[in-house]
């Protein structure tokens, strides 16, 4: 399977949903930034949330991961109710994400911002710290092994031993993203993960998530690249103004009148001005 | 013993326990990023209750203070130390689940304002005012120590205490702890995202640099035989600051340089200098002031201290990986193509069996 050639199984028939939201409202001193949103994201596909800004989109992904607290609404994550759930408890069911601003771990090197991924560490127990150092040991080796290969897989090893806060603006995008696969998440959140990133990068970043549905993982993007979405995404969920406008594959949500009007018009008249 | 060597061993004992009060404040503030402003009410907490975990009971004494134990030397000192972990613990439970940096660092400095005020005006506790005096001296009457050997003799003792916590916060700050630890103090958004409970790391953290703080603490009453309210001066967390700082923030070794040159040269080498006549007290303002210009001199040319955080390399290589290009030779599997096919992600498990 090759990037640009990607069948899409239909979001219909995979049946299974991994991350469902629903009426999920969210305000920020009375303006409502979230209206309603509901939707299911489906097991093992990768998904596109797309809206114009200030559809909500950030803020819900906020919400998905426990970044924030939602006003009301539910969402599940498998078959578990995760509504309002700390970041850190939904992160260790498998949630991982990403940001739109990328927020590296700047101190540590690029080796260690992937070894801090792993959710559950015996080496962060002092305990095991002063009594079971073989295991430490053994454990620490297989991380690094681990997280040797995922850069090498990125681009990333020659500066694995520099620090995060160094690497331009497209290898933190990269390293954003390689710390989340150290972490082997079931379930990824992108936060415009082509944004700021030359063309080469978005065809490498697109290849990685392509990847990941690979392996096994079910990948919801916040994505203005329609180009993107359309080559690599299964399934695309519309948000405006809060609520989920419409849910679908690209090429119907194009003759969705709606959708057009609240966000594609937009899009393609921008594309054909430039 | 001549006096020169009382002046030294007074100085070698001071630079070992800020040595390990520094060691504590790095733990919270430099791997974890706690402004913990309130750090000499632990060191205090855990000076007074070593003082009267090893004192007999207060009877006729003329002191007034709570146990009165007659507990020998480690056991009170360790009680000290984990009296400030407890203090922490508490402190840690009511601020920082609900605080953030600044305003838990103007939390932390109320408190500290209020355990002197506490301290200070109620007698029942600690003494009040007076403080704590007389404290047994440690081995003194076993090992017939007197004055001047008591000196060099629990300056040595107090060496061998830095150094065991020494090896003892290395192995905390080298190992997948402090590297959490770090993560959290870059960013904790970051590390919650990554499945870390925040919050149990930095009370780690806080358990751990408090009950250095008491060590700290409880070495410096035993050491003097004495501790009252102008020892510990709300502002003398600034001095412990300045020492991390100057040393460099995240470096073990570089707070025994931090101490060396705030705590040993820039504050009580000084303090044995004959006083200007006609000055009483000069040198002691002078002193101060040049702190604060070292300090400002530093965060302005070399922030990062005189020992800088290391970066912390990676010993493991892939050998097939080539080195001059800064490109992997195992194509990323993601750069793919509408011409390349995709290559297995995991390529690397010949090169990782041959490791």
């Amino acid at each position: 399977m090759t990037y640009g050639n990607e069948t899409h199984p239909s979001p219909t028939a995979a049946g299974e949903s991994i991350l469902r939201c629903e009426n999920i409202t969210k305000s920020f001193l009375g303006v409502n930034a979230l209206n309603g949103a509901s939707f299911e994201v489906p097991r093992n596909m990768i998904t596109a949330l797309i809206g114009p800004n200030g559809a909500g989109k950030t803020t819900l992904v906020n919400i998905l991961s426990g970044a924030m607290r939602s006003d009301a609404g539910t969402t599940h994550l498998g078959s578990v109710d995760v509504t309002n759930w700390e970041s850190y408890r939904i992160a260790r069911l498998g949630l991982m994400r990403t940001f739109q601003l990328s927020r590296e771990l700047g101190g540590l090197t690029v080796l260690e911002n992937l070894l801090v991924a792993p959710k559950v560490q015996a080496g962060e127990s002092l305990i095991n710290i002063f009594f079971r150092p073989r295991l430490l040991k053994r454990e620490e080796r297989q991380n690094i092994e681990r997280a040797t290969e995922i850069l090498a897989t990125y681009g990333l090893y020659e500066l694995r031993d520099n620090r995060a806060r160094e690497l331009s603006g497209g290898q933190k995008k990269l390293l954003e993203i390689s710390r989340g696969v150290m972490a082997a998440p079931t379930v990824f959140l992108l936060d415009e993960p082509m944004a700021g990133v030359n063309p080469a990068l978005i065809d490498r970043i697109a290849g990685y998530i392509l990847d990941m549905k690979r392996q096994g993982m079910t990948v919801l993007m916040i994505e203005h690249n329609l180009n993107v979405v359309e080559k690599i995404c299964d399934f695309v969920i519309v948000l405006a103004e809060g609520k989920t406008l419409a849910t679908g594959r690209l090429s119907e949500l194009r003759a969705n009148p709606e959708v057009v009007q609240a966000y594609l018009g937009e899009v393609i008249n921008a594309s054909t001005t430039n | 013993m001549s006096a020169i060597w009382y002046y030294v061993f007074t100085l070698v004992f001071f630079l070992f326990d800020y040595f390990i009060l520094a060691m504590g404040l790095n733990i919270q503030y430099g791997e974890t990023g706690i402004l913990n402003f309130a750090y000499i009410g632990f060191v205090a907490v855990g000076a007074y209750m070593t003082g009267v975990a090893g004192m007999p009971n207060a009877g006729t004494s003329g002191q007034h203070y709570i146990l009165g134990l007659s507990l020998p030397f480690p056991v009170n000192l360790i009680i000290g130390g984990l009296s400030a972990s407890a203090l922490a613990f508490l402190v840690a439970l009511i601020t920082l689940r609900r605080l953030r940096t600044d305003y838990l660092a103007m939390v932390l400095i109320s408190l500290s304002l209020v355990l002197y005020d506490i301290s200070n005006n109620f007698i029942p506790l600690f003494n009040g005012a007076d403080g704590l005096y007389n404290v047994p001296e440690p081995f003194a009457s076993a090992l017939k120590l007197t004055t001047n050997s008591f000196v060099p003799f629990f300056a040595t003792v107090t060496g061998a205490i830095a150094l065991i916590l020494w090896f003892f916060m290395s192995r905390i700050t080298r190992s997948p702890l402090g590297r959490t630890l770090r993560a959290i103090r870059d960013d904790p958004t970051v590390a919650s995202a990554l499945g870390k409970g925040v919050f149990r790391y930095q009370l780690t953290s806080m358990l751990v640099g408090s009950f250095y703080a008491g060590v700290g603490g409880g070495l410096i009453i035993q050491f003097g035989g004495s501790f009252n309210p102008t020892a510990w001066l709300p502002g003398e967390t600034f001095v412990i600051f300045a020492v991390i700082i100057v040393g460099g923030v995240g470096n073990n070794v570089g707070m025994l340089v931090g101490a060396l040159v705030v705590e040993t040269l820039l504050i009580h080498l000084p303090a044995f200098l004959p006083a200007i006549p006609g000055h009483a007290g000069l040198i002691e303002y002078i002193d101060t002031m040049v702190i604060g210009v070292v300090l400002m001199i530093m965060l302005w040319f070399r922030p990062q201290g005189l020992v800088p955080e290391r970066v912390r390399r990676s010993k493991f290589t892939l050998p097939e990986m080539a080195t001059s290009s800064g490109t992997s030779v195992v194509a990323p599997s993601a750069s793919v193509s509408r011409e390349t096919p995709s290559t297995d992600p995991t390529p690397h498990n010949e090169e990782k069996d041959a490791q």
